[in-house]
């Protein structure tokens, strides 16, 4: 319960005060969006295990993800700096870009077995109500289908372990209790989708 | 001023005691206490709340020539570019603190110079809507964190270090209906928002479903109404200094309702059992939740306002600027319906007290839902009485403001 005192609070407001008054430039889309790919892979589909790809998300996925991290609301340490003084036309012109640009799965190998319970446990948690049929994700929703499998396992945990602050508080409540087993088998049969 | 995110999340193992591995017939989404039959309700399985965008609508294309309003009154835009603009509260010198919930922000809107600025006062707080003025100080309610910014009006640059309530206070740390709504009362109480944590469920009613007053100081805490699923706004009658209250009812329960309620707590009642979940509307009975006698020693509302239509900001309006027939009669802001597939709401409705303590419910701002092509335009989420006697509406949807003035004769 503690309050986080920054060195300079005028320093950390003032990509939010530039926003408000407007006199800051925006830094080139180029320039952002190659910082994304420098991680999260050539046009967003990530090869790097435990990265997730950002292509073929939801526009509003994107943009709210974006802004949510800048905010601290959902704090993610390896995105801190990148977002820093990220204004939100440019996060609206990135989501735009990797909204429109087609996943392009990794070469993890699914298990064909937990693909099979995965997708029986799918049914009865029905996560394509949120997620649509073909779980190619919907407005705030993500796509699961072509995500990384890694990925989505640590993401599922730390959505059961209370360690994914955001915007919902509906995935902790539909995880809640899962196994790890389930989690991967989730995992596995939603990204092959 | 920016906070970490210490997820107020812990409660969820709270709600989910009696969940063992089964995923039961839940709903997607719910809580394992819940107790919702979505088949039940022969409702779309597809309804899901719409999604409150994280920056804000460009002010050339706000909905302003869609708001319609009476004959003499006018709406023009007072502020915008504050993504997911809701709860404000006015300082003594004239500064609108606004709060918001998935943001996580709160601004201040002050005017400078005879030009508007929005600041971005504080960030990174989980869902902070409880805002509370009083004696120079602004009151933050963020889910269960409670923090008092002293002379607030005086460093809106640099807020710096405030004083932390959360422990006086107590509040449970469940995130889902509790988001707050807090005011001062006319005693001098600050009046807290308790929600139920599930769309229908057995709360522990001595922690949930609750509107509860404290002293300032987060002691001496008392409960003023029991079975009250989740009220987003609140405000005492300028003339009798009862507490109305708005009421969201629940989901999943059918297109036409229960509907959403307006409570009065009479004088002297309180404590009163206003019915969740047993109880909604004016005697419904819950499907899914059942007792015998659900209504026995239930208040029922003052009024009724409507399906899934989503009454959150109310106030009475006690201003010169409108005409007589306008004083001490409540403008509740309606921010429209997700469990419905025909849209409802999407407006600010009036609500005239009557003498034997109901109310009668009359449109007031509509325009911003199409009901022929089902679209909304804009959520009203909050009102709020300027000193001038005109009055301000907060639009979760597009990061704006109105301000909604009476030109016409008088």
């Amino acid at each position: 319960m503690s309050v986080v005192k920054r060195a300079s609070v005028a320093a950390l407001l003032a990509p939010l005060l530039v926003f408000a008054t407007g006199y800051a430039e925006s830094r080139p889309l180029e320039e952002r969006a190659a910082e994304c790919v420098a991680c999260h892979g050539p046009g967003g589909s990530s090869s790097t295990p435990g990265v997730p790809s950002i292509s073929g998300q939801p526009q509003f996925f994107i943009i709210n993800q974006l802004i949510l991290m800048r905010e601290g609301v959902r704090p993610v340490a390896a995105m801190a700096d990148v977002l820093k003084g990220l204004k939100d036309e440019e996060a609206v012109a990135l989501a735009e870009r990797f909204s429109s640009t087609p996943i392009v799965r990794s070469d993890e190998t699914a298990d064909p077995a937990l693909v099979k319970r995965g997708a029986e446990l799918a049914v009865k948690m029905r996560c394509a109500s949120c997620h649509m049929p073909g779980y190619e994700g919907s407005e705030q929703m993500p796509r699961l289908s072509g995500q990384r499998i890694d990925y989505m396992i640590d993401a599922l945990k730390a959505y059961r372990d209370d360690k994914r602050p955001g915007a919902d508080t509906a995935m902790t409540a539909v995880v809640y209790g899962a196994s790890d087993a389930d989690l991967a088998a989730l995992a596995h049969y939603t990204a092959t989708k | 001023m920016r906070f970490t995110r210490k997820a107020a999340l812990g409660g969820v193992f709270l709600w989910a005691f009696a969940a063992g591995a089964a995923y039961a017939q839940q709903p997607s989404g719910m809580s394992q206490i819940d107790r919702t039959n979505q088949a039940a309700s022969k409702q779309d399985p597809g309804l899901r709340p719409h999604a409150t965008p994280p920056v804000a609508t460009p002010a050339e294309k706000l909905p302003l020539d869609k708001i319609k309003l009476p004959a003499g009154f006018k709406a023009e835009l007072w502020s915008s570019g504050h993504p997911g603009a809701r709860s404000m509260v006015r300082g003594d010198k004239g500064t609108i603190f606004m709060g918001s919930r998935t943001i996580g922000r709160v601004y201040a809107i002050v005017e400078k110079d005879g030009k508007r600025e929005t600041k971005t006062l504080l960030q990174g707080l989980t869902q902070p809507n409880g805002l509370a003025f009083r004696d120079g100080a602004l009151y933050v309610f963020a889910i269960n964190r409670v923090f008092r910014y002293d002379n607030i009006e005086s460093k809106l640059d640099n807020p710096g270090d405030p004083v932390e309530l959360t422990q006086a206070f107590n509040l449970p740390p469940e995130v889902h209906h509790n988001w707050k709504y807090v005011d001062f009362g006319p005693d001098g109480k600050l009046y807290v928002q308790v929600g139920a944590n599930c769309n229908v469920c057995e709360v522990n009613p001595g922690i949930h479903a609750q509107i509860r007053r404290y002293n300032a100081d987060g002691t001496g805490m008392e409960i003023v109404a029991r079975g009250v699923r989740n009220t987003v706004g609140f405000d005492w009658h300028p003339a009798t200094g009862e507490l109305w209250f708005t009421d969201n009812g629940r989901d999943w329960a059918g297109e036409e309702g229960p509907e959403d309620e307006l409570n009065r707590l009479p004088k002297g009642m309180e404590g009163a059992n206003f019915g969740f979940p047993y109880c909604h509307a004016n005697g419904v009975v819950d499907p899914d939740i059942r007792k015998p006698d659900a209504c026995a020693g239930v208040v029922l509302p003052a009024a009724l306002t409507g399906p899934h239509s989503a009454g959150l900001g109310i106030k009475f309006y006690t201003g010169k600027m409108f005409p007589a027939e306008y004083q001490n009669i409540a403008f509740v802001a309606r921010r429209g319906s997700w469990n419905r597939a025909q849209k409802f709401g999407y407006d600010v409705v009036i609500a005239r007290p009557q003498a034997d303590g109901s109310a009668k419910i009359e449109p007031f701002m509509t325009g911003l839902l199409d009901e022929k092509a089902n679209a909304f335009f804009g959520r009203p989420t909050y009102v709020l009485q300027m000193s001038d006697g005109a009055m301000l509406v907060s639009d979760e949807q597009n990061g704006a403001t109105y301000r909604i003035s009476y030109t016409g004769a008088k």
